[in-house]
């Protein structure tokens, strides 16, 4: 699972970068040999019809991408109303959307959001500032590391959701409970991830730095943190979906507000639009919650090429 | 060594003594022998070679020079003094550039002067004065991965050459590289080392690389490593077509003779190895 962890999109920037045209090498005063090799590829300037045309492939690949998720409304809305799919079980989306503005003017909608994006967010955050220092002293303490990966081993094996029941029964199912157990799923991923991260650091690079003579700590604060910072980040982002899912999960089996339970007291007191509604919500707070990490991680990352 | 090489050059700068290196096996009682009872002089402002064939202890050597490990049995002298860890008065330059791929090109040349403690501005000062010495104008805010091999490498000597070690160890540099951009870059190196008047040992396995750029050569035997036999490089003139020089072509062949049984011996250990 670790290996699948740390195996995430790691989008090259290089190749979408058309700032870099006419690089420095035609200016150079003293022309290296070898810089004829990437010369010709930088010097010349895409042409304007070139750039269109990519211009032209990203507005191809949007329209693409929408036109997936546009059929997918399509099919809710018409095979409700065809009578193919019974339209008491899935309204069509216009209407389910409907209710959805309905809930937001009321305010009951926000108070849910709210509600679970402060557990998901509290627990999201507890997890970045407790997993990232424990990993990275896993990671560079070999000592610890010993010691501590058969329960590693063990506790990564476990789904979280199993363990919800104990944290009930301990924390009760008030907010510590929920915000523990958010906690707790979230700081998997960043823990096994920083982990990885300092481990795989390439150990030329260390050896690099030591024969500079760099003492520990300084060899930690400027090879092994910057180098598992990519890594670091594909935990934190795999943490924030998690966050969701999990507390959606706690939110279900008892709580009093919050999208999951919104969700499940609106099934199971028949008011299906509102549940459609809370679906509909807590996917698009997923798919922004995604976006905004994705970005951050890439931004983490320009210089990660493989 | 022959005495026209010995009046070029000033004292001595590194004393290998009777230096071994001798590994434990993993998980066994067997040891390994990679270098045994190495001696070896080099002058202060040298450019001494060193050649051997692959596995023969060649890095070993350079990792002990530079610190990074400690020698089994025997001493080595920098100015007299014994080495015992790292530092920068040594710089390193590794095969596989070894540049920090999160940093620029100037921030990686930065790095050695951030360990020395240089000021913020006089460290971006120096650093693009050595970038402009390998011939890297204006490439300071590239990153390695958008570098090619030849201008990675002249980063690496870069910052190397820029916290200004007296010694220089350069471990087969140039063997990643093309034919074309090793050769310009040997020139260059040359060029360089007549400019800074460092004490360069330049590992290699190319016997032409060796002459070309060494004072002094030193070949190594196969597997554990010795010093077979220094030789001294010299030529009357270096201008035009080195490599075409009648006398160019004789220390080859007598390197090349000189490597021949190491080679023979080296594959048949592995061949051994393996089997």
């Amino acid at each position: 699972m670790a290996d699948t962890l740390t195996s995430g999109p790691v989008p090259s920037r290089t190749a979408a970068r058309p700032g870099t045209a006419a690089g420095p090498g035609v200016t150079a005063g003293r022309p290296a040999p070898d810089t004829a090799v990437t010369a010709p590829a930088r010097g010349a300037a895409p042409s304007r019809r070139s750039r269109a045309a990519r211009r032209l492939r990203a507005a191809g690949g949007l329209g693409k991408r929408s036109l997936a998720v546009g059929l997918l409304l399509a099919l809710w809305e018409v095979l409700p109303r065809t009578g193919v799919v019974d339209r008491v079980f899935l309204p069509p989306v216009s209407e389910d959307l409907v209710a959805w503005y309905g809930l937001l003017r009321s305010g009951e909608l926000l108070d849910h959001t709210q509600a679970s994006l402060v557990r998901s967010l509290a627990g999201f955050g507890l997890a970045i500032v407790a997993a990232i220092p424990l990993g990275l002293l896993i990671g560079w303490y070999k000592p610890v590391a010993e010691f501590v990966s058969p329960v590693l081993e063990l506790f990564r094996n476990t789904s979280p959701v199993a363990l919800l029941p104990v944290f009930t029964l301990i924390l009760g199912i008030g907010e510590t409970s929920k915000v523990a157990f958010v906690f707790y799923a979230c700081s998997w991923p960043i823990l096994l991830n920083t982990i990885s991260g300092v481990k795989t650091v390439d150990p030329l690079l260390i050896k690099s730095a030591r024969s500079m003579g760099l003492s520990s700590i300084r060899l930690f604060q400027k090879v092994l943190l910057p180098a598992a910072v990519p890594t670091i980040f594909t935990g934190i982002r795999l943490a924030g979906a998690y966050s969701i899912l999990v507390l959606l999960f706690a939110e279900m089996v008892g709580a009093k507000a919050g999208l999951g339970y919104l969700i499940n007291a609106a099934q199971s007191s028949f008011r299906i639009y509102d549940m459609y509604a809370g679906i509909i919500t807590i996917s698009v707070i997923g798919l922004l919650f995604n976006q905004l990490l994705v970005h951050l991680e890439r931004r983490f990352s320009t210089w990660r090429t493989t | 060594m022959t005495a026209s090489s010995e009046s070029r050059t000033g004292g001595t700068k590194i004393g290998i003594r009777g230096v071994s290196k001798v590994f434990q096996v993993r998980d066994s009682a067997e040891v390994f022998t990679a270098i045994e009872d190495v001696t070896l002089d080099v002058r202060e402002g040298e450019f001494l070679t060193l050649v051997g064939p692959s596995g023969c202890g060649k890095s070993t050597l350079l990792d002990l020079v530079a610190g990074l490990a400690a020698p089994t049995s025997g001493e080595i002298l920098l100015d007299g003094t014994r080495i015992t860890g790292p530092g920068l008065d040594r710089g390193i330059v590794f095969q596989q550039y070894a540049l920090f791929p999160w940093r620029t090109a100037l921030a990686n040349i930065e790095f050695g002067l951030e360990a020395k403690g240089v000021a913020k501005k006089e460290r971006a000062e120096k650093a693009r004065h050595y970038l402009d010495l390998v011939g890297l104008t204006g490439f300071d805010q590239r990153y390695p991965h958008e570098l090619s091999g030849g201008m990675r490498q002249r980063v690496a000597i870069a910052r190397s050459l820029a916290f200004d070690p007296d010694v220089l160890l350069m471990d087969e540099p140039f063997a990643a590289l093309d034919a074309q951009t090793r050769e310009s870059l040997q020139e260059e190196l040359l060029s360089i080392w007549e400019k800074t008047g460092k004490t360069i040992i330049f590992i290699t396995h190319g016997i032409d690389e060796a002459v070309y750029l060494g004072q002094r050569v030193a070949v190594m035997t196969s597997r554990p490593g010795r010093i077979k036999q220094v030789i001294g490089v010299e030529f009357d003139t270096r201008e035009g077509d080195l490599r075409a020089d009648p006398a160019f072509g004789e220390y080859r062949h007598q390197l090349w003779t000189l490597l021949r049984d190491e080679v023979a011996a080296a594959r048949a250990q592995e061949v051994a190895g393996v089997g």
